[in-house]
């Protein structure tokens, strides 16, 4: 029996083939588009589970709320590891991390690494890092000794087995490897090819409870409750915290926590941390879980939308198949055969729809990879999953898809067939109706949701961000010169085509940078605290960048007094409550006990630093000799010889050391790639959505044309026009169109709007990009029928009639 | 071996009832040849199918071999029409993603008959129908006489009791018509009885008798000799 549905099924596909076509190239882009999302999701959802005790490691937090400001970090305090596998039987071990970064010395040649990472020896036993060659038990115990990765050695030594030797870094501190291991998956919050021993980093020995910068990973001994522990760290912090915290805001933490701040500690899942954290002091940027939902959302709706077609078109061309079913039962045929039937001309359709799809995700992988910043490869790991996916996925997809097709086609009684009345088989269907409806819905949703994601890009990277990020050159690594880092400032200001050069630790595009409590007068009383960022910079900052100081005055080199001195954001400001800022002063904790005294002499524009998603925070410059970076102006026509000119003057001072530069507006870029990538991967998957949808259309309007044939000739006969023809045979689908608007437009604005306030600087959702989302819809879509519509309005009305 | 009393049969729209059959009462013997005739609407076509169990009655009563069917569901019906009606319809309606082998070998899947059994007795029946040379061809390949003699083909595969025939000549020239009322003669000889509906006098001296129906009533039988 199965050998004749088979038979019949591809004997019937292949006589429609236009019907057939369009039925799989619809699948085949829909199941296409799916995978590629579904290897995108498997890959974002897989992040640290390659360690095999996973579901027993957790990262400690911690939330911090001095006054109106509330941090919360990825990072906790230098003992915290330690105490918590002293004094708590459930946890079987704690690591702790650092990410850093070195110059590792390679013949004459200085390479900078970014991959390093400090690490406490507990390390290897918390993750999984297999060692190739070394001992992990003992790999990190001292100081100055550094486990690698395989392609690192390969890289360094070109073979694997390099335990014993010495890599020298940043010119002349030699490290030694103790040990070899795998490279680390890339599927992980953090990335390391040296992991550096901890003991090397002295305040990895510090006692202090109030200074958080080490990332701590607790892993919880078997069948552990990891909010017992939580529960106790209050507790915890009243116990070590709490002299510390006395005498340095004058108050314990429980006085503390009654004025109204908080200093707490939690938990978070490792495998919670890529999609679910971001905090400050991560390990590196983690994604967001938001992207997740969105593109499982539309790789839903693709499929859904592929679906549909097919449950049409087949439905439309129920009468094509209803003379069959009629004989079939009149021969005695019960109906589960001919459910069977259908749904066998399903599966193979989803089937071949598969293959090709198939072929096109393998086509299509390397621009996926591209585009969306993965590293995807279909590989023996994948197929494990996705061969058993794919042959279930066929199997539902052809029922599912089939299901409502095959019940309705085998359910024609054979007298009413025989008869004719089910001659046409397109009208009187308000389910198909529906379904168009429905297609129609999400693909103007997803018009709206591209127009709007790509408006707010366009908003963020047209907005005034409060300084001038273009012609800007960013020395990365100025710290290289030490104490010469001041005379190529002023060598470099001296060339024809600089404008301004500055020296400073942070720039606005520089990634982690430190806050700290700045107090309104001599009493420490956190509500009189405002917890900005601190930047060391130099006179020549704010000139360089294009700031602009709305009140008070910049930096001088000529006031000696200066170095007291302090300019403001207008958001510290604003936090502060002064009245006028100017000549106020603010009292920083030094030694726990002594406060320096700051005069605000200026308050600048608010500007940009952090990712526009967020609010501008709290920032306080103060003058300081710091080299971290260096910010050059430029203003030339003629970039590469002024490029070369500056590596010149670096050379000549530092010439084992290459210079590190970027240009601050790609760094700018660079902070909104990921927005970007969306943005582009939205914009492929929403044209696909629509393009799957009109393919739908498409055949239901040529069924419909064809079940019409005879009316056309008809009317054509008594005097009706193409143009009265094409406007009948399009009316039915425009309406349907105009209602999925209705339905649609209200929803993608709601939605799109909630997504909106996930950013601080936001676009309103105008009425025209609504309009236009539901006319682009209404003309595709009557563009697509149009097709079929003027074909059928053209044909010869003789020969229809006659054929009929 | 067929014998329906008083049967009705109504078909209603939302604004009118129209009588198909009023209280028509017929016997038919085993291995009879009946040609139904009548006007247009006359109700020919609704005592077809529901001879056939194609279509429920609204009233009255039908013995088919002495087992009343009228109130048989679908499942039952399906059942004693495999094993006991073949159909021809004046369309020939063979399925045309199917050679004329497999068209005819169809209601022999349905009764569950093996495979192996089932090429010879569909060559048989092929052979009979002198259509045997075209086994493999698509039923759109043929003349509308070789698509008729496919049709009465898969009608007698299944050696039913009772052949029903709607104008199985209407769509065929004369001497194709010829051919085919030849073989439902023949089938007839050999001990099948045929019910025919037919407007053609010519067809319908083929038959035993005649009835001859109009609005959906008995008007006339004739005996033929």
């Amino acid at each position: 029996m199965i050998k004749n549905f088979v038979k019949t099924a591809f004997r019937s596909l292949m006589k429609n083939k236009g019907f057939t076509a369009i039925n799989i190239l619809g699948l085949a882009l829909g199941l296409a588009a799916c995978l590629l999302i579904v290897f995108y999701v498997v890959d974002e959802l897989s992040y640290d589970r390659f360690n095999k005790k996973a579901d027993r490691i957790y990262r400690v937090n911690e939330d911090l709320k001095l006054g109106d400001n509330r941090v919360q970090y990825a990072v906790a305090m230098a003992p915290l590891a330690q105490t918590l596998k002293r004094d708590f039987p459930d946890v079987e071990n704690a690591a702790r991390l650092r990410p850093t970064g070195f110059h590792v010395k390679k013949g004459g040649e200085n390479i900078q690494e970014s991959n390093v990472v400090f690490a406490d020896p507990s390390v290897f036993d918390v993750f999984t890092l297999p060692m190739l060659y070394g001992d992990k038990t003992s790999a990190l115990t001292e100081p100055y000794t550094v486990v690698i990765s395989a392609s690192t050695a390969l890289k360094y030594f070109n073979k694997l087995n390099v335990v014993g030797q010495i890599l020298t870094i940043d010119n002349n501190q030699p490290l030694k490897i103790t040990g070899v291991m795998e490279d680390m998956s890339k599927q992980s919050h953090f990335y390391a090819d040296f992991l550096e021993s901890m003991t090397t980093k002295a305040d990895s020995h510090s006692t202090g409870w109030l200074q958080s910068n080490f990332n701590t990973y607790v892993l919880f001994r078997e069948g552990a409750d990891p909010k017992k522990l939580e529960a106790q760290f209050p507790q915890l912090l009243q116990k070590y915290s709490n002299a510390e915290m006395q005498a340095t805001v004058g108050m314990g933490i429980n006085a503390f926590e009654k004025s109204g701040s908080f200093f707490r500690l939690n938990l978070i899942p490792l495998t919670a941390i890529y999609l679910h954290s971001n905090l400050t002091g991560e390990m590196s940027a983690n994604s967001s879980a938001q992207y997740v939902y969105i593109f499982s959302a539309i790789a839903l709706f693709i499929l859904i939308i592929a679906c549909v077609n097919f449950m049409n078109l087949s439905t439309a061309r129920s009468s094509n198949r209803a003379r069959e079913v009629g004989v079939r039962k009149v021969l005695g045929s019960p109906r589960k055969y001919l459910i069977g039937q259908f749904l066998m001309e399903s599966i193979l359709i989803t089937l071949a729809g598969t293959v090709i799809a198939i072929i096109i995700v393998a086509i299509m992988l390397p621009a996926f990879n591209n585009l969306s910043g993965k590293s995807i490869a279909i590989n023996a790991n994948i197929l494990t999953w996705l061969v058993p996916a794919l042959l279930i996925g066929v199997l539902m997809i052809g029922c599912l898809a089939g299901a409502y097709p095959a019940i309705f086609l085998s359910g024609f009684q054979p007298v009413d067939v025989l008869k004719g009345k089910l001659s046409n088989g397109f009208k009187g269907s308000r389910l198909r109706s529906f379904l168009v409806v429905f297609q129609f819905a999400i693909s103007i949703f997803l018009i709206v949701g591209t127009l709007v994601i790509y408006n707010q890009l366009k908003y963020i990277q047209n907005r005034d961000i409060g300084y001038n990020r273009n012609q800007v050159l960013v020395i990365k690594n100025s710290y290289e010169l030490g104490n010469q880092a001041n005379i190529f400032k002023q060598e470099v200001k001296q060339l024809s085509g600089v404008v301004n050069a500055t020296l400073t630790q942070f720039l606005p595009t520089s990634g982690s940078r430190s806050t700290d409590a700045l107090f309104k007068d001599q009493s420490k009383d956190p509500k009189k605290t405002i917890f900005p960022q601190l930047w060391q910079v130099d006179p020549d900052y704010i000139k360089t960048l294009g700031m602009s100081v709305t009140a008070g005055r910049n930096f001088s080199e000529k006031m000696p007094t200066d170095s007291g001195a302090i300019v403001i954001n207008e958001t510290a400001a604003k936090f502060l409550g002064f009245s006028n800022p100017i000549n106020k002063i603010l009292y920083r904790g030094y030694n726990n006990s002594q406060l320096k005294p700051y005069t605000i002499i200026g308050v600048v524009k608010d500007f940009n630093f952090s990712s526009l998603r967020d609010n501008v925070t709290p920032v306080v410059l103060f003058l300081n000799n710091n080299n971290g970076n260096m910010g050059i102006r430029v203003s030339t026509a003629n970039l590469p010889t002024l490029l070369s000119s500056i590596e010149n003057k670096w050379k000549a001072l530092t010439p084992s050391v290459k210079i590190n530069y970027s240009f601050m507006d790609a760094d700018f870029d660079a902070t909104y790639r990921t927005e970007q990538r969306m943005g582009q991967i939205f914009i492929v998957f929403t044209s696909l959505a629509i393009i799957i949808a009109c393919l739908g259309l498409f055949g239901l309007s040529a069924y419909a044309a064809e079940q019409r044939t005879k009316e056309i000739g008809i009317r054509k006969v008594l005097g009706a026009n193409i143009s009265t023809i094409v406007r009948m045979l399009s009316l039915d689908f425009i309406k349907l169109v105009f209602i999925s608007i209705l339905i649609a437009t209200p929803v993608a604005w709601w939605v799109m709007n909630k997504w909106l306030q996930d950013f601080a600087y936001r676009i309103n959702i105008q009425w025209w990009v609504l309009a236009i989302a539901g006319l682009t819809a209404m003309l595709i879509a009557f563009m697509t029928i149009s097709f079929q519509s003027i074909k059928a309005a053209l044909a010869n009305p003789v020969k229809s009639l006659r054929s009929e | 071996m067929i014998k329906i009393t008083e049967l009705q049969k109504y078909y209603r729209t939302e604004e009118v009832e129209t009588i198909a059959l009023n209280k028509l009462s017929i016997d038919v013997k085993e291995g009879e040849f009946v040609a139904i005739m009548g006007p247009s609407g006359c109700g020919k076509s609704t005592l077809l199918n529901i001879l056939g169990l194609l279509d429920d009655p609204d009233g009255g009563s039908y013995l088919f071999n002495n087992i009343e069917v009228a109130a048989f569901n679908e499942r039952k019906r399906a059942d004693l029409r495999k094993h006991n009606i073949g159909f021809v319809f004046q369309s020939f309606n063979l399925i045309d993603e199917l050679t004329v082998f497999e068209n005819v070998e169809l209601p022999l899947i349905y009764t569950g008959v093996p495979a192996a059994e089932r090429v010879g007795r569909v060559e048989k029946v092929l052979d009979k129908m002198q259509i045997m040379h075209r086994r493999n061809h698509y039923p759109q390949q043929l003349s509308g006489g070789q698509q008729q003699r496919v049709a009465v083909a898969r009608a007698v595969v299944n050696n039913p009791k009772l052949i029903l025939a709607d104008e199985p000549t209407g769509n065929l020239d004369s001497s194709n018509g010829n051919e085919v009322m030849e073989l439902l003669t023949d089938l007839n000889e050999q001990g099948t009885t045929i019910i025919m509906v037919t407007h053609s006098e010519h067809d319908a001296r083929y038959s035993h008798r005649i009835i001859r129906l109009l609005d959906g009533q008995t008007v006339m039988e004739n005996i033929m000799i």
